[in-house]
């Protein structure tokens, strides 16, 4: 999969509209042809993105238990005839409708989107989902050393072994909840330290300005007549951080 | 759990702490669908974790809304990462069952300390979930009967996993509020 092309170059508002057309029209697709002619369509916006075969795969094969299910039950109820088409028609609708969003979250850089969602979603909301993403790795490494050190007190986690249910106890008592009572500190760590410099005091965004604060640091130390242990750093120091 | 000198920081309801403890939920989600989608090709296996994370959130956070402010963090935070292979649909398979979830905490504040009102509460908010599909199809003219035949199918699987999901959060909640670290539950 590349990451330039025709289709990347668009803006998230463009494609938005265009996957917004693109599932409607899957929506109201009847006849054969009206069919044929969006498969063709959706095919020409997808590879246009440059993805591959294995990706429209990997797109689509979450529909693939929905279409067996729906061609089975069509065929089931009308005969293997007549419920054939009917079956395969809402299948390939249904597959049709998801495409332009699989387009566009492949397609749509995570910074745009999140550029885009910060015009719509409030501060307060956005600074939640940011920390949720932040926190992922955090939270793994956390799972990780949990789950290490339970099995060597011989919970069974491995994940043949979680197959079983008879084994969903340890799964819940040794991993989950080890891992809900780190949570629940490290939400209060990050609350504390958020509160301590007075986030969420005020209704507007606010910004921990780091320069200003290099510069207060460097008048007290110039105060003091000493030396400031940052004065290498210019006004421009921790911008990056903001 | 909840401290006098904190402020109310979302929604008019939560404090800082406890909206980063329900956005800590959702990466829990985040993580197991992560996790899943790697070992696991079940339909409805998704519910398993989601109903378990949605119902421990309100258990820990006994205030109305928390599911669903769990369920929006998931919706977006899937829609950054790529996760949502549905695209925006992801909202209403996500937040429909969490929503669910505070009805019933609505109703119910005790609920999340009864294994059998968990259980019941995760099967039917999980197989809610099942509508966001039904909604595409009846729109798209599939027949009432193989729509209805189809809904019940993906609906027990749903409800199958979000019920197995939910039974372990009661004694969770429980050890959780005899060690202190949550409140005692007494509901808004």
């Amino acid at each position: 999969m590349t990451h330039d092309s025709p289709v990347h170059r668009l803006g998230a508002g463009w494609k938005l509209a265009l996957g917004t057309l693109l599932s409607a029209l899957a929506v109201g697709a009847r006849t054969p042809g009206e069919l044929l002619a969006l498969v063709t369509v959706t095919l020409v916006y997808y590879f246009a993105a440059r993805l591959t075969p294995f990706d429209l795969w990997r797109d689509t094969r979450f529909f693939v238990f929905q279409a067996v299910l729906i061609i089975g039950l069509y065929c089931l109820l009308k005969g293997g005839d007549k419920g054939l088409w009917p079956g395969f028609r809402q299948s390939a609708q249904i597959i049709l409708f998801y495409i332009p969003g699989a387009v566009l979250l492949r397609t749509t850089r995570t910074g745009d989107m999140m550029r885009g969602l910060r015009r719509i979603v409030p501060y307060r909301l956005s600074f939640l989902v940011f920390v949720s993403i932040r926190f992922v790795p955090f939270f793994l490494r956390e799972l990780d050393e949990i789950m290490t050190a339970q099995r060597l007190r011989g919970a069974r986690l491995l994940p043949r072994q979680l197959v079983d249910p008879r084994n969903w106890g340890d799964l819940f008592h040794c991993l989950l909840l080890p891992l809900m009572v780190r949570a629940l500190k490290t939400a209060e760590e990050v609350s504390l330290s958020a509160e301590a410099r007075e986030f969420g005091a005020r209704q507007q965004r606010t910004f921990y300005d780091v320069s200003r604060q290099a510069g207060q640091a460097a008048t007290a130390h110039l105060k003091q007549n000493t030396v400031p242990p940052c004065s290498h750093m210019g006004p421009e120091a921790g911008k990056g951080l903001l | 759990m909840t401290n006098s000198r904190e402020q109310v920081y979302l929604w008019h309801r939560f404090t800082l702490r406890e909206a980063l403890l329900l956005g800590f939920c959702a990466t829990f989600i985040l993580l197991t669908r992560a996790g899943l989608r790697l070992h696991l090709h079940l339909p409805g296996h998704v519910m398993f974790f989601t109903m378990f994370f949605y119902l421990l959130a309100r258990g820990c956070v006994p205030k109305i809304g928390a599911a669903t402010l769990v369920g929006l963090i998931v919706s977006l935070g899937s829609l950054l990462l790529g996760m949502g292979t549905k695209g925006p649909a992801v909202f209403v398979k996500f937040i429909l069952p969490a929503l669910l979830v505070d009805l019933a905490g609505a109703l119910f504040p005790a609920f999340v300390t009864s294994m059998l009102a968990c259980v019941l509460v995760g099967a039917v908010s999980a197989s809610v979930r099942a509508l966001a599909d039904t909604g595409l199809e009846w729109l798209s003219g599939m027949e009432e009967e193989v729509l209805l035949r189809k809904t019940v199918i993906t609906a027990s699987l749903f409800a199958l996993y979000g019920g197995l999901g939910s039974l372990a959060v009661p004694s969770i909640i429980r050890r959780l509020r005899k060690n202190g670290l949550i409140d005692q539950g007494s509901g808004s």
